[in-house]
């Protein structure tokens, strides 16, 4: 398979247009997504392809696109919905909480909901408070849901496809500030297996967990450090539930330390989990505490220098790492 | 008025009690008779109540620390009382060894004589500081905070080994001697040996590793006779049929690591390691084997023997004797054992104490197998039979566990037909 350079967004396109291509119950709605393309562009052409039937603008109704998407998964369609802003979903919970991740349960497996919702979020660009959050932790909380946060646009395009062509419903979270990062696609089919991690770097001193935007960070500190003679470890889970356990634990029992690097805010995280999961399972091979890198417990300042110092960057994880070697 | 709330006694024999759960917090008001703390002692777990009604000014025992009987472990003081100096209280502390700050003893003093912190070390540190017999309390930190890590502990285990290495006649001397130099100059008198082998490589590590078991364990040996007519005819009808198949020779010694993997099966205790204060049962059944070698033994190990049939612990156990006496067996060959067996029967050994593997909590030695007079329904027939030896460290479990182990390893050699499935 040759393998050319295309965005991360691009990367997302493709892997839509090749699954509707491919399964005619395939179909995508939500705010902007036909007509203006989607707000960060991912979704243009796809009205022209595809058609109106197919790529579906809705009113500003973040419950209702989520509960028209159930309601189609349950009588057989694969709907992609797209909620504009990670922000939004605390309006349509009900839906994704209550009956999406729920109702194969219930039903006793008489249907099943195959709702794969795509979610651009994380800060970088201004949008303050209510528009830069990452709340894909509250998600991996849900038993029923699967979490996948990619972090290339090889893992994005993978992950999408096989989101789709999973039978759970799956929440799939894009970072805005990824969109226009440019990277390896092979040209031809692929599909990522969900809840496999990948080791973007191989090291021997340190472990870091980063997901999404901060992989890119942790990386850009490792790299760094190797200068001073540390050889981190990067593992991106890629997916957040389920987990890959084995790949973090037996990196954890390599290199003894453990860090992780998120974007979302550090209390009651995603990092808190893996912490706890290697404390259980891997506490004999720790040779330092665990450290987590993330965000200041406060709403997302709009200031931009006030937004740069809240989220973490390679600074900070390069200063955990040299905490605990 | 100020009361000192000591640990209590229950019942004649109890001499220490261990505190489970304070039920209150320092400052916190008390009355009398209320339940104040909770116990654990050998025999049973209780609640204590307070034997005064006031404030609880002061914990001197925190929960998990274990305390003598009539020794002190808290202050109650009146509503609005000041906390007396505590060195005419903390003279009967259970701390031995712990400073105990005389001259700013204060409200907030930091530091009462507490039982002795535990050293400050990563796990990854105390778990190989444990498994090399490092005193942590002798260590420096070099990691965050003080905290000792997986490297401080190699830097020692390396230091020790060095000491060690050295003849203790050179320590003594003031002038430089060559390494070489016989160890009977340095105690004059001793007549000349004919050979020297020194005390280094394989000897050296087997005379430490076996000097650790012996100064630490608490050996206890029992013997059972086993009739091992049946396992002689079962061994003579499957030999050829392993030879044939697994290209190994099936030995009583192969019979016995399965009988022994599966009675480990049914007594888990036994497959315990003791590390430090801990008794740590195993779930994987790793049974190592003694294999003689020209200058000492080797004791590779078939990982999860209870999983593998005959023919695979056959052949695994010839292949990996065959690389022992070849020198080449890895680290991974002779690590994780659980259980080990010895067998020193073809010697013409009739029973003997073998010396326990540490961390492992028993070993199982086998003596000859020969035909002897036994009795059978009344009447007196020969037998095979052999004595087998179960040495085992008391510390870890007591006489019955291990005598209940030994008989169902016993029944399973007097019947090893089950060997098969």
């Amino acid at each position: 398979m040759s393998s050319r350079e295309i965005t991360y967004a691009e990367a997302i396109r493709e892997a839509l247009r090749e699954e509707m291509a491919r399964d005619a119950r395939v179909f995508i709605l939500g705010e902007d997504v036909g007509v203006f393309g989607g707000i960060f562009g991912v979704t243009k052409g796809l009205l022209a392809e595809f058609g109106e039937e197919r790529v579906r603008d809705t009113p500003i109704s973040e419950l209702g696109i989520i509960g028209l998407s159930v309601g189609a998964a349950a009588v057989g369609m694969r709907p992609v919905p797209e909620i504009m802003f990670a922000d939004l979903l605390p309006l349509c919970m009900e839906q994704i909480v209550n009956q999406a991740a729920k109702m194969h349960y219930m039903f006793g497996g008489k249907i099943k909901i195959p709702i794969t919702i795509r979610v651009p979020q994380g800060a970088g660009r201004r949008t303050a408070a209510q528009h830069s959050q990452c709340l894909d932790a509250w998600f991996v909380h849900v038993p029923g849901l699967k979490v996948v946060a990619p972090s290339t646009p090889y893992d994005a395009k993978g992950l999408l496809k096989a989101s789709i062509r999973d039978d759970n419903p799956v929440i799939f979270f894009e970072h805005k500030m990824l969109y226009r990062m440019r990277g390896p696609v092979p040209e031809g089919e692929y599909l990522i297996p969900l809840g496999r991690a990948d080791v973007k770097r191989e090291g021997s001193d340190a472990t870091i967990v980063a997901t999404s935007l901060m992989v890119h960070r942790a990386l850009e500190a490792a790299a760094e450090l190797a200068g001073e003679g540390i050889s981190v470890e990067v593992i991106d889970p890629r997916t957040l539930s389920p987990l890959d356990r084995g790949a973090i634990l037996g990196s954890v029992r390599k290199t003894g330390r453990l860090i992780i690097a998120e974007e979302a805010c550090r209390t009651g995280g995603f990092g808190a989990e893996v912490a706890a999961i290697a404390a259980e399972e891997a506490i004999d091979a720790l040779d330092a505490p665990i450290r987590r890198v993330a965000a200041f417990d406060v709403p997302i300042p709009f200031s931009p220098p006030l937004e740069d110092y809240v989220i973490p960057d390679k600074k900070r994880i390069i200063e955990a790492v040299r905490s605990v070697v | 008025m100020v009361t000192v709330v000591t640990m209590p006694k229950f019942g004649w024999t109890m001499t220490e009690g261990k505190i489970v759960r304070w039920l209150k917090k320092e400052g916190d008001a008390v009355r009398k008779g209320e339940p104040l703390f909770e116990i654990e002692t050998e025999k049973m777990e209780t609640e204590v109540e307070a034997i005064a009604s006031g404030v609880l000014k002061k914990i001197l025992a925190p929960e998990g620390s274990v305390v003598e009987v009539a020794k002190p472990i808290a202050i109650i003081c009146e509503p609005g009382e000041e906390l007396p100096p505590l060195e005419a209280i903390l003279q009967g502390a259970p701390a031995p060894g712990e400073g105990v700050p005389r001259a700013e003893v204060s409200e907030e003093a930091a530091a009462p004589a507490k039982p002795p912190k535990p050293a400050r070390a990563s796990p990854l540190a105390k778990r190989i500081a444990a498994e090399h017999g490092i005193d942590l309390s002798a260590l420096e930190g070099t990691g965050p905070g003080g905290l000792i890590v997986k490297e401080d502990v190699l830097r020692a285990i390396e230091a020790k080994r060095a000491a060690e290495a050295k003849p203790a006649a050179v320590e003594e001397r003031a002038e430089p001697r060559p390494a070489e130099a016989p160890r009977e100059e340095a105690i004059p008198g001793l007549p000349k040996a004919g050979k020297v082998i020194p005390l280094e490589g394989m000897r050296k590590a087997i005379a430490d590793r076996l000097s650790l078991s012996a100064r630490t364990a608490v050996r206890v040996t029992i013997t059972a006779e086993v009739d091992m007519t049946e396992a002689v005819r079962f061994r003579e009808q499957l030999a050829e049929e392993v030879e044939r198949r697994s290209k190994a020779r099936l030995s009583f010694t192969h019979m016995a690591i399965k009988a022994a993997a599966k009675a480990l099966e049914r007594h888990p205790i036994i497959n315990s390691l003791l590390i430090g204060n801990e008794i740590r049962i195993m779930d994987e059944i790793n049974v190592g084997f003694a294999v003689a070698l020209e200058e000492g033994l080797m004791v590779p190990v078939i990982r999860n023997a209870n999983r593998k049939s005959l023919f695979e612990i056959a052949s695994e156990a010839n292949e990996l004797a065959e690389r022992a006496r070849k020198r080449e067996l890895s680290p991974s060959d002779v690590a994780d054992g659980t259980f080990t067996i010895t067998n020193l029967g073809m010697y013409g050994v009739e029973d003997f104490t073998p010396v326990i593997n540490p961390p492992q909590t028993a070993i199982l030695g086998i003596g000859r197998i020969a035909q002897r007079p036994a009795v059978v329904d009344g009447r007196i027939e020969p037998r095979w039979i052999a004595r087998l030896s179960l040495a085992f460290d008391h510390r870890a479990y007591d006489g019955v566990p291990a005598a209940q182990f030994l008989q169902t390893l016993k029944g399973i050699l007097e019947r090893p037909y089950e060997l098969l499935v």
